[in-house]
This record gives C-alpha cells, sequence and structure tokens, in this order.
C-alpha cells in the first residue's frame, strides 16, 4: 500500500508538468490580446507594452519557466535563500507598514480582476466547491444506493423501472433546468429556501440536490448492476442458508461486492463534481470555482487559467489515488 | 458496513463546520444586483459601469453631477467652490475644509496632485488616461515617461542587482521632477487646486465629475507602490482596495468585500454631506445568471436589478404594456399633469407588473464600415468609397430591428447621440432609412437612390458586387441583429452577404486589425460632450476601428478646440457629426441603447430617468422603512407639486 501512493506521488509531478506545458501552449495560441478588454475602454499601445513587460507576455519561453517556478514554489525557495525576502519585509517595517503576502505557491495576479490575484481567487473559490460537491456527492450516494438496491431486489418489478426511469430523467435532464425549476417551486412559489447565494447550510441544499441528480442516477444503475449479479453469487445463496436476515444479506454481504465499481467511479466523480458545477454556480449564484474554468478561457485570463486547471489536475491525480487505497481498504485481495 | 457509513459522518460534520463558519453579511437597507462583478475599486484604474458605480459611492471626486436634475447639474463635491477663466483652460478649485477621508484625515490638493499622476503613468494601466491627458503637459509626460521606462528595461539587463536597485530609484525621482516641472496641475496649498488645459474645455467640470478623477489616499496607497528593479517600473501590489485596508471619502464607507459573492457599504459618518442620505447600509450580491436575478427580486431578497437580461424580459415589458393598456385613462391623466415615468407607475395601482422600466441609455449600437481600401488580405473592400457606405447605410429597416428583432423598446437612431443626453447640443439630421419611409412610394425611392449611389461607385449591379462580410462577436444577442441586416442588404439591394460569426477576442481583434468589411459595435458616452463619440473617428485615433481618415473632419474637431465660445463650440461640432452621418458614414448607427430595471416605484425612489443614465444610490430612500426622509424623490420632469 505504502508502495502504491509513494509510486503516485513521484508521478504527480510529470503529471502536473505535461499538464501545465500542454495548457500553457493551447492558452497562449487561444487569439486576442489578454490584456484587452473587449467591451470595456481599451489602454493605450504605450499601457499594453508596458504590461507585457511587467508581466513576460511578451515571450513564451520566459512565460513558461517564471510562471511555473513561482507557481512551483522554487521562487519562494529561492527568495528565502537569497534574503530577498527578509529584505522586503525589513523594507516594509522601516516603512512602519505590513509586508506584502508571500505565496509559496504564487499563482499570479488576475488580468480580469485587477484587484485580485488568483490565489484569492482559488482560496476562496475552493472550499465553497468543495463543500458543494461533497455534499453533492454524499446526497448521490445516499439516492444512488438506496435506489439501486431498491430495484435489484426486483428487477423489473414497478418500483425498479420507476427508479430506472428518474435515473435516466436524472441523466438526461441538464442541471440549468432542475436548478430553475427546483429554485420556482422551493423559493419563490413555497419560499423554503434561499434563492441564491453562499452562506447558510438551506442555502445548500437546493444546489447540491441539483448538482448530485446525474451522479445519483448514473450510481443507482452502477449499484442495481452489481447488486443483481452478485446477488445472483453462490456466497449470497450460503449467507441465506444460513440463516441471515434478508436485509442482512442485501446490505452486508450483496452491497459490499456490488459497491467496487461504484468506488472507482466515485474518484472521478468527487472532482468533477467540485470544480464543474458551472451551470449551478450560475443558477444558484454560489462563488465556486466551476466559472473561473469556462470564464478565464473566454476572458483569456492566462494566470487564472494555468491556477485553476494546476488545482483541478491535482485534484484528480489525488483522488485517484484515494480511490485505489480505498478499495485496497474494502477488498484487501486488489493489489 | 460502519467502515463505510464513518467517513460520510465525518464529511457531514466537515461541511457543517465550513458551512457554519462562513457569516453572511447582514441584512442592508437598500439591496441591488449591479450590472457584474466588480473588478477593481481602484478610481484611477476602473471603467466597467459596475465598478464606476460603486467608485461613486466610496470615493468624491472635486464636485458631482446631480443626476436628479434635468441638465445635470453640477454641483460641489470635494471642492466648495471653483474658478474657470473665460478661454476654458484655466481651472482653480478650493477644497472645502470639512471634506475628510474616512479615517478622519482631512482631503487635500497635494492628494489630488498624486492621483491623478497615477493616472497619467504608463504602467498603471488606467483605461482613461486620454481624458487626463487634457492638461497641459500630461501627454508629453506619458509618453516621456514610457520610452524612459523603455530604455531602462534593455539598459537593466547588464545591471547588477545592487545598481538596479539604485538605478530603478533614480528614475523614479526623474519621473517626478518631470512631472512637476512639465504638467501644469499643481497643489497651490492644501486646499488650493489649479490646472491649465492645452485647449479651451468647457465641458472640463463635467469630467471632473468622473469618478475616475476621485482622489485615493495617498499614505495609505503608495504603500503599495514598489519600484521593480528589473523594469523602472511602478508595481502596484494587491490589498489596499479591500476592507478593512480601504480609505475613500466618499458618502460609504466598504465595510466587506468578497469575491464574486457580495459587496456590504455602510454610511460614511465622516463624509461632509451625511445629512443628505436616507440610507444606511447598501449591500450587492453577486447574481450572474439572468433567469436567477429575476427570481431573486421576485422573492423579495433584491430591491434593484440593475440590468435586467433573461430573455423573457420581452414578455414582462408586453406585460407592462398590457398593465398601462387595462389602465390607459388614468395614465393619460398622469401623463397629462407632466409627471415622469417613475412617478406615473408609482401613483397607477399597485401590480407586479408595473415593476420593470425600459430606459434610454447613453450609448448607440452601430456597424462599422471598414474605409480602407483594400482589406487586411488583400481583397477589394468596397466600403471604401463613402457612396457604398451611403448606400448601405439607407437600405436598413431601423424600426423593423427595434420592433421585431429587439422587442426591448430600443429608438432607432439617426445619429450618434440620444436626443437629449447632452444639453445645448443638437445633433443633425441624418440619413434616411427604409423605415422612414412613410410609404411604398417613399421606400421604392430610397431604394433607387442607394442603387445609383452604387452604380456612381462602379456598382451597376448589386448582386455583382463581392460578397459582403458582417462581422458580429457570439452571444449578446448580436447573431439576430446581423441576421436582420444581412436581410435587408438583400431584400433592398440584392446583394450577397456573409455572416462571419467570432468568438469576441477573435472579433475584436478583426475590427483593430481592420480586418472586415461591415462590423457591430456601439459606444457609451462617458461624459456629456459630443467629443465622446466624435473622438472615436480621428484619424490616428486608438478607437478608430473604421480607419476613417478625412482632413476636414479632424480639422473641425481641432477648430472645436480652439473655439472659447461654447455656444459657436457646440455648432462646429455638429457639423462635424453632420459630415460623418449624412456624408462620410464611417458607420451607421442602428439604434440606442436600453437598460431595463426592475424595481418596485412604490418602494424605491431616487433612481434617476436621465437618458445619461448615471444612478448614484446615495440619493436612494426605501419608501416606508422608518429611515431617512421617506418620501418620493423629486425625479427632474415632474412638476413643483
Amino acid at each position: 500500500m505504502l508502495g502504491l501512493i509513494l509510486r503516485r506521488l513521484i508521478q504527480l509531478p510529470i503529471i502536473i508538468l505535461v499538464i501545465y506545458t500542454i495548457t500553457l501552449t493551447l492558452s497562449w495560441a487561444i487569439p486576442g490580446n489578454p490584456l484587452e478588454k473587449p467591451e470595456g475602454r481599451q489602454p493605450s499601445a504605450e499601457v499594453i507594452e508596458a504590461m507585457k513587460r511587467q508581466y513576460k507576455l511578451d515571450s513564451f519561453p520566459a512565460f513558461y519557466t517564471s510562471y511555473l517556478t513561482s507557481a512551483t514554489g522554487i521562487d519562494y525557495i529561492k527568495d528565502g535563500l537569497s534574503g530577498e525576502r527578509k529584505r522586503v519585509r525589513e523594507q516594509a517595517e522601516a516603512a512602519g507598514v505590513a509586508a506584502p503576502t508571500s505565496y509559496i505557491f504564487n499563482l499570479g495576479p488576475s488580468l480580469q480582476y485587477n484587484d485580485w490575484n488568483v490565489n484569492q481567487i482559488i482560496a476562496g473559490a475552493l472550499p465553497v466547491s468543495v463543500v458543494l460537491g461533497l455534499t453533492a456527492i454524499v446526497i448521490a450516494l445516499i439516492i444512488g444506493i438506496t435506489a439501486g438496491v431498491i430495484g435489484a431486489v426486483k428487477p423489473n418489478s414497478i418500483a425498479d423501472l420507476t427508479t430506472l426511469m428518474v435515473a435516466l430523467i436524472g441523466i438526461s435532464l441538464p442541471s440549468f433546468v432542475v436548478g430553475t425549476m427546483l429554485l420556482l417551486v422551493f423559493a419563490v412559489v413555497f419560499p423554503v429556501f434561499p434563492v441564491g447565494g453562499w452562506g447558510k447550510l438551506t442555502g445548500l441544499v437546493l444546489p447540491a440536490t441539483t448538482l448530485s441528480l446525474p451522479f445519483a442516477a448514473y450510481i443507482a444503475r452502477l449499484t442495481r448492476m452489481g447488486m443483481i449479479e452478485s446477488l445472483d453469487a453462490d456466497y449470497i445463496r450460503t449467507a441465506r442458508a444460513k440463516g441471515l436476515s434478508e436485509m442482512k444479506v442485501l446490505l452486508k454481504h450483496a452491497l459490499k461486492n456490488a459497491f467496487l465499481p461504484v468506488l472507482s467511479y466515485l474518484g472521478p466523480a468527487t472532482a468533477y463534481a467540485m470544480t464543474g458545477s458551472f451551470v449551478i454556480e450560475k443558477v444558484f449564484s454560489i462563488p465556486g470555482l466551476g466559472q473561473h474554468f469556462v470564464n478565464a478561457v473566454l476572458n483569456k485570463d492566462l494566470f487564472l487559467i494555468m491556477g485553476v486547471v494546476l488545482i483541478f489536475a491535482s485534484m484528480l491525480v489525488l483522488f485517484n489515488l484515494a480511490v485505489d487505497v480505498l478499495y485496497k481498504w474494502v477488498d484487501p485481495r486488489i493489489s | 458496513m460502519l467502515k463505510l457509513i464513518a467517513p460520510f459522518v465525518i464529511l457531514f460534520a466537515a461541511i457543517f463546520a465550513v458551512v457554519a463558519s462562513d457569516k453572511p453579511d447582514p441584512p442592508a437597507d437598500f439591496t441591488f444586483i449591479n450590472r457584474g462583478d466588480v473588478t477593481t475599486l481602484d478610481p484611477q484604474r476602473m471603467s466597467w459601469m459596475q465598478d464606476l458605480r460603486v467608485a461613486r459611492l466610496l470615493f468624491e471626486p472635486l464636485v458631482r453631477l446631480d443626476v436628479m436634475t434635468k441638465d445635470y447639474e453640477i454641483v460641489p463635491g470635494v471642492a466648495e467652490r471653483w474658478e474657470v477663466s473665460e478661454d476654458f483652460r484655466d481651472y482653480t478649485f478650493h477644497i472645502r475644509d470639512d471634506a475628510k477621508w474616512s479615517n478622519g484625515e482631512p482631503v487635500t490638493a497635494q492628494q489630488f496632485v498624486y492621483s491623478w499622476r497615477r493616472a497619467l503613468l504608463p504602467e498603471t494601466a488606467a483605461d482613461y488616461t486620454a481624458l487626463f491627458q487634457a492638461i497641459e503637459g500630461a501627454t508629453d509626460f506619458f509618453e516621456w515617461r514610457s520610452e524612459q521606462t523603455k530604455q531602462y528595461a534593455v539598459r537593466a539587463r547588464d545591471l547588477s542587482n545592487e545598481e538596479r536597485l539604485v538605478e530603478s530609484q533614480k528614475l523614479w525621482d526623474e519621473a517626478l521632477a518631470y512631472f512637476d516641472e512639465n504638467v501644469a496641475l499643481k497643489a497651490v496649498d492644501d486646499k488650493t487646486l489649479t490646472m491649465r488645459l492645452t485647449a479651451s474645455t468647457p465641458y472640463w467640470l463635467d469630467l471632473c465629475a468622473f469618478v475616475v478623477f476621485a482622489p485615493v489616499y495617498e499614505p495609505l496607497v503608495s504603500q503599495y507602490e514598489q519600484i521593480d528593479p528589473d523594469t523602472g517600473l511602478v508595481k502596484l501590489k494587491l490589498g489596499w482596495t479591500k476592507p478593512p485596508l480601504l480609505i475613500g471619502n466618499g458618502p460609504f464607507v466598504l465595510e466587506n468585500w468578497r469575491f464574486k459573492r457580495s459587496l456590504f457599504l455602510r454610511a460614511n459618518p465622516d463624509w461632509w454631506a451625511k445629512d443628505s442620505l436616507d440610507i444606511e447600509t447598501i449591500a450587492i450580491p453577486s447574481v450572474e445568471d439572468g433567469n436567477s436575478q429575476v427570481l431573486a427580486f421576485e422573492s423579495g431578497s433584491v430591491q434593484w436589478v440593475s440590468d435586467v437580461n433573461a430573455d423573457y424580459r420581452i414578455q414582462m415589458l408586453a406585460d407592462k404594456q398590457a398593465f398601462y393598456d387595462e389602465n390607459r385613462e388614468q395614465y393619460e391623466q398622469l401623463k397629462a399633469q407632466g409627471l415622469d415615468a417613475f412617478a406615473i407607475d408609482a401613483a397607477l395601482p399597485d401590480d407586479p407588473r408595473k415593476n420593470i422600466h425600459a430606459l434610454s441609455a447613453f450609448g448607440t449600437y452601430w456597424y462599422n464600415f471598414n474605409c480602407l481600401p483594400t482589406l487586411a488580405d488583400g481583397r477589394e473592400n468596397p466600403f471604401h468609397d463613402a457612396r457604398v457606405r451611403r448606400a448601405f447605410a439607407m437600405c436598413i429597416d431601423k424600426q423593423r430591428i427595434c420592433d421585431d428583432v429587439m422587442r426591448i423598446g430600443n429608438i432607432p437612431a439617426r445619429n450618434m447621440f440620444p436626443p437629449g443626453a447632452i444639453a445645448g447640443y443638437e445633433s443633425p439630421a441624418g440619413l434616411d432609412c427604409i423605415s422612414d419611409a412613410k410609404n411604398e412610394a417613399e421606400k421604392q425611392a430610397i431604394i433607387d437612390k442607394a442603387k445609383a449611389l452604387l452604380a456612381e461607385a462602379g456598382y451597376p449591379n448589386p448582386a455583382e458586387m463581392p460578397r459582403i462580410e458582417l462581422l458580429f462577436n457570439t452571444d449578446g444577442g448580436h447573431g439576430i441583429i446581423a441576421q436582420q441586416l444581412a436581410k435587408d442588404w438583400e431584400e433592398f439591394l440584392g446583394v450577397r452577404t456573409f455572416l462571419a460569426q467570432k468568438e469576441i477576442k477573435v472579433y475584436k481583434d478583426d475590427l483593430k486589425k481592420h480586418n472586415f468589411m461591415t462590423g457591430r459595435a456601439g459606444w457609451f458616452a462617458d461624459y456629456a460632450d459630443p467629443t465622446t463619440f466624435l473622438d472615436l473617428n480621428r484619424t490616428e485615433d486608438g478607437n478608430n476601428d473604421r480607419a476613417y481618415s478625412s482632413a476636414r473632419y479632424d480639422g473641425l474637431l481641432d477648430e472645436a478646440k480652439l473655439e472659447t465660445d461654447p455656444e459657436k463650440r457646440m455648432k462646429i461640432l455638429a457639423e462635424a457629426e453632420r459630415l460623418i452621418m449624412e456624408e462620410d458614414m464611417p458607420l451607421v448607427p442602428l439604434f440606442y441603447y436600453v437598460n431595463i430595471y426592475l424595481f418596485d416605484p412604490d418602494e424605491i425612489t431616487g433612481i434617476s430617468l436621465h437618458p445619461r443614465l448615471q444612478q448614484d444610490l446615495f440619493n436612494i430612500d426605501v419608501l416606508g422603512d422608518g429611515k431617512g426622509r421617506d418620501q418620493v424623490k423629486n425625479i427632474y420632469g415632474k412638476d413643483q407639486n
């Protein structure tokens, strides 16, 4: 197990570097000038030139290395060793002001939101996305597994067909439709939940439910399939023969095996739920990370694109690792 | 099984902890949804409408515009009085003694010099640098500084780290000295600010009321400036625009700002005119989705949606029309009394349908014509000929675009300015288009005239013209306008058209590089002078995407600069507008923009109806909340009763 974890952790920086290179090359190739505001007032040519010099946007190799060293913390270590950070701190102290924050992993400024840097944007948005995504996955698991088990106990019964149909609807309906309908019913017609925004537990219910539906549907189908298969297995017959209660047979013996495919789905699903909630963030006005994936590319906000992609890539690798570890824990036979 | 449940229990506990630790803002007296997310609160760097709107609450310039008056009167701001020379070139402002920052310190003239100098540094990347360049010597300073830092960047490569520290500091000291010596902006003493302008500028006071000209608190902001030894540029560090650091001098102070979530403002007890406020707190939640904005309003969690863009707003406006029809008699009576639109709405019976308001904005939607002889790829450009441009401009059914495509009450545009937006300025008549024809015969006459113009220009058979390309960007509803336009030209002129839809950055790039035949564009006015639009068509102007160049037009604008009689000056500018709107046609205006608000006129007062459509939220009063005067504000146009 330790070997597995170690091996994956060594792979992590290589994967990230490859993703970094590909993403930066592609983002660099997006036509248009990142310093220009298509709908706003245009800065003059001199200004654009000064900004390009300041952000190293005039040369790909220079930007590639400078962003890499600052985002990976190499610059931070270098500044520490050369005493540069100490110098800045002393200078600030001499002037009687607080020293500027220095980030270990400095992801750069946002070109679109002048008053914020990428670290601040991600620090604000990531916890929101993580909470929303995890809640959605938990809801999806509860709904999905329950529906899957009910369906598997009596395949092709009315209960089974109903859950299958609901699952199909859950997968097919786009979340802006579900979200808007839930808002209309539970926030405007019956004002049980707030219309949107973040900061209240009640405000989490509607968006998390909306986000969970496609996942719940998929999990239901996976569970149903797995359960039907394992309910036919010999060890279930044995368990029943032992005189175990049907509940115990279902939940303890059958479900444990049927859960494995769900588990392997959970890794990417969790990462996706945490970052792919663009539509839900828009509908429910949630300040999460998903919107930055889309908006940063549209605005060609190079630093923000790289920042969110690096975070997402790291999360994806780490979640897959976590799933592998869980797998081993649930079923020690897997090597 | 327990093994599997345990992690979920821990997870739920963690989720509860995270959400519970997050404190939402308290309820505010007035809550509204801004046009978009605030990108910056640094007055010198901003240009987005949503930023400017919030900045006007946090910072106060020398003078203010009273948006509740018909002529947008200039009223004292930080300056209690001012003197203007007869030729409108020398301005002296006297700062009031009780003008204070939100930390209690006095506002000084030196702080204005510091703030305006920031706007003139290329590295500040101020979008409105050009406005400040009206000051004598300012353009020189800007160019001098650009050149100096460019040279320094080359020089610095051969310097050691220590040398760079010294040299970059020296460069900065030189810049300060150059500014003091050459730029005609002076703080005579703590309370007196003088400036001399390069040309006669009667609208300078209007500019001084623009919040980009507001001061920033030097002791705070200067701490966030750092000279970059590698480039010699002043690097601005982030942080000072956020609470609790931000220090302003406006009606409100920023208490909380959470990115993409909300801003929360509270009345500034140190503001000199704080007694005029009728609300204590303002909350600005970030709600991006158009449908959610309307739902937020309908559920009562916000009181004003400042830019309704849900698709069904068309239906909402139709519903309001139906509401007016049901109350036609009363409506006409109220109108006859001279009440303005909001006052009429407030007087009509209570009904949720009356909460939507379509207002004309100080902006124009148009199509650019590329005036260069050839396109970027070397093809011949038919729009090089002004006759072709005129012919195409005439063969548009603008009314149909407004009525059938836009459907939100836009008014067809005959020229560049919405009527009545600029006091004392009379726009020319402009060209007639298809929808100006009263009958079929007139319509045919316009088409015949256009075809004759094309024939004169060497296109006797329009069907044989090069295919006409219409450039526009995806989203924003520009596609259907382009389709209608193409259809008009095919129908009336018989030309072949091609719709070139591009992603917004690519579209903008194409416009900049003049890589288009005709393309969608628009402009919102920055200040109340015709030059805010007319300067766009000057030869070599950074925003002249049309590559229009006319010695006569440039000459008229120059002449206006020298003219010291405001009335004559407006006449010269009107002649310049006539030139581009009736003869040369580098662009064809289609309609004036409309802005759609959602608020209950029985509940909210203090929103301006003036076509410049600037909203100063320190005017707001929530009626019946027991705070402030709780009186309907005398919106301009309303009778004295």
